[in-house]
């Protein structure tokens, strides 16, 4: 296996990632970018040492079309859109088509809404000069969804996707979400990630999210890949004036994970919450990094990241809070905890904040810590086996953020994985 | 009826500050049977909360001789969890809080811990014994759903532990300083939920300092504690 470090992509790749009747605009993106990242840094993950993992492993092999397993075609009924490796296999978007929402695979929306993806894709969120990661994503981007909701459109009901690695073969996985919110509208969003299969395929998923004026998106992710899964995240959110986006994120990735989650409060009062949940177990590596740019005026940003450590994993949380010059009046408040549940984990918290700006308020907290043991002991002393105490003690830990996830189903779904985790955790029977 | 009985009780702690060990509890001796309340007096330092905890099972607290027996079983090898499961309670004098975990889930999880054999408490079953014990308690719904103590006053929090009482309904409760912090008002209260259990089946064992919450929870016997020993054990009146 060869390490992301010392990787040489070959341009083959580039052409097998294209959709089926590809813009010129679209493919040029693509060469450019594939071209460019020859030259660009890797991303840094602070005290994450990534530069061994098969990150850039793919395979160009031709797919087969693999029928539908039975347990995806159960978990079809809870989602509004599906896609299995590249191929869409559910599309509920009829429940929402009459309010103007566009809700389709990224081939779909290349073919028929191009202008629209040609205006948004890669252009407000994610810079595709930022680093070889994201310059990578573009060049091979090869699944994806994209989703519109129209200006003063307001949904009450969450668009629930659900998007599946299928690894049973060899698979190139770079998949990539638009979501564009138009001004005034208001939705709820609910991505869950999987892999089914067990052949090692690198999965690289990213997400761009762009607010406009007055916009209130809540994006909420369950990320569940595969042990033999090494996963490269990028979810950025960019927002207007007064856009407002909401993050809640699960990682309970079963493989090594880097990630990259990123809000823009470019215009004026914009505000967003960025939370986020993490399992480690085995001897797997997951560093998290969130950054919130404070650009505007008046905008606030917090950043909640709180993560358990079993057996002899490593977790690094990097919280960063960055605001520019110019942002009178802001808010960055950060909070990084980690419990620690074997003393063979690895855990780190660290909150990094950059303000080049006088009048703003600024702040962070940042724990690594065991289990509490006065709590298991009130727990304990209330007839609750060690085990049940220590879970309980754990749900509660990460309930700060369960609790704020809008579904409950998604909750329950988030609550269910984590007591998996935890049953298999042999440290606690 | 159940008997639970402490013989000749050494205990010690590790000093925090030292890390010495250091005898807190220097023979003590008491015996008590479902049906009975006993009250033990005396004052700070002498050991109370030392005996409840080591009652409980609190790991920082080492028995160097003596037993602590509850219906002719050694309790000493048995761990906090299984205590509990065998019928004894202990209202803290410091319950801790625990963010997200809301109070209902954990009072429903441990009833159904300790009901054994018998299964877990159907739902609507639990929830109509919690409205009882709420309003006896004169205890909001709305207590229920917050976090495990979290945000509690103190006298909330003395009320929570005699709600999960009331809900467990164990054989024996030691009540250390239940009192403590507490107006006359929240007094009674809490002393209504104690002598709402009061049954053949029930004994109480209560710790203070003051003689105030035994005007409203009438001891059968009352020890006096000094220096690590139950010096003197006579009826109610030795209180006054």
């Amino acid at each position: 296996m060869n390490g992301i470090k010392h990787a040489v992509l070959d341009p083959k790749f580039v052409s097998a990632a294209k959709f089926d009747q590809e813009p010129d605009w679209l493919s040029e993106m693509r060469n450019q970018a594939f071209e460019k990242s020859q030259d660009l840094p890797l991303p840094v993950f602070a005290k994450v040492n990534y530069s061994s993992w098969p990150l850039l492993e793919f395979s160009t092999k031709k797919q087969a079309d693999l029928e539908i397993p039975k347990s995806v075609k159960d978990q079809l009924a809870d989602y509004t859109f599906v896609n299995l490796g590249n191929r869409n296999i559910k599309n509920e978007l009829a429940n929402f088509l009459s309010q103007g929402v566009i809700l389709c695979s990224m081939a779909d929306a290349i073919k028929n809404y191009g202008d629209l993806v040609q205006k948004y894709l890669y252009q407000f969120a994610i810079d595709p000069n930022e680093d070889r990661l994201t310059a990578i994503n573009l060049a091979l981007m090869n699944n994806g969804t994209f989703l519109y909701v129209p200006d003063n459109v307001q949904l009450k009901d969450p668009i629930k996707l659900l998007t599946i690695q299928d690894s049973r073969q060899e698979e190139m996985f770079i998949d990539h979400t638009l979501i564009v919110a138009g001004k005034n509208s208001r939705f709820n969003v609910f991505q869950r990630t999987e892999t089914i299969g067990d052949i090692a395929n690198p999965a690289h998923l990213t997400a761009e999210i762009i607010a406009d004026q007055d916009s209130h998106v809540q994006y909420n992710s369950l990320d569940c890949l595969g042990p033999k899964t090494y996963a490269y995240f990028n979810r950025k959110g960019h927002l207007k004036e007064d856009a407002r986006i909401d993050w809640a994120m699960g990682i309970f990735n079963n493989g090594s994970t880097i990630a990259d989650f990123d809000s823009d409060l470019y215009g004026v009062g914009s505000h967003t919450e960025m939370q986020t949940v993490a399992i480690s177990t085995g001897r797997q590596t997951q560093g998290l990094d969130t950054q919130v740019t404070n650009y505007g005026r008046h905008t606030e940003g917090n950043i909640l990241q709180i993560g358990v450590l079993l057996d002899s994993s490593t977790l690094i949380f990097n919280g960063i809070g960055k605001i520019i010059h110019g942002a009178h009046g802001s808010k960055a408040q950060q909070e990084n905890r980690i419990l620690m549940l074997s003393p063979k984990a690895h855990g780190d918290a660290n909150p990094i904040l950059l303000i080049d700006e006088n009048d703003v308020i600024a702040g962070h907290a940042a724990s690594v810590g065991q289990i509490n043991k006065k709590q298991l002991y009130y727990l304990m002393s209330r007839g609750l086996s060690k085990e049940v105490a220590q879970r309980l003690v754990v749900r509660g830990f990460l309930g700060v953020v369960l609790s704020n996830v809008p579904i409950p189903a998604v909750r329950e779904q988030m609550v269910a994985m984590i007591e998996r985790k935890l049953q298999n955790d042999p440290e606690s029977k | 009826m159940a008997t639970l009985k402490v013989s000749n009780l050494h205990v010690s702690v590790n000093d925090e500050e030292d890390k010495k060990s250091k005898e807190i509890l220097k023979g003590v001796n008491l015996e008590m049977h479902t049906g009975e309340t006993h009250a033990i007096m005396g004052p700070n330092g002498t050991g109370k909360s030392t005996l409840s905890e080591t009652i409980m099972g609190n790991p920082n607290y080492h028995i160097t001789k003596g037993s602590i027996e509850l219906d002719g079983q050694d309790l000493s090898t048995m761990t906090v969890d299984q205590r509990a499961r065998a019928g004894l309670f202990l209202a803290m004098q410091y319950p801790v809080e625990i963010k997200g975990i809301t109070n209902l889930e954990f009072i429903r999880t441990a009833v159904n811990v300790t009901r054994n054999e018998q299964g877990p408490l159907p739902i609507k079953k639990f929830l109509d014994k919690l409205k009882e014990n709420l309003g006896i308690l004169n205890m909001s719904d709305k207590m229920t759903e917050r976090y495990l103590n979290e945000g509690f006053s103190g006298g909330e929090k003395k009320r929570n532990e005699i709600l999960q009482m009331m809900m467990i309904k164990p054989k024996f409760a030691i009540l250390d300083e239940i009192d403590s912090g507490l107006d006359i008002d929240a007094l009674q209260v809490v002393a209504k939920g104690v002598n709402h259990m009061l049954s053949p089946n029930f004994g109480v064992l209560m710790i203070t300092h003051y003689q105030r919450l035994l005007n409203y929870i009438h001891p059968d016997q009352v020890h006096v504690m000094m220096d690590g020993r139950i010096v003197k054990t006579g009826d109610a009146s030795l209180a006054e």
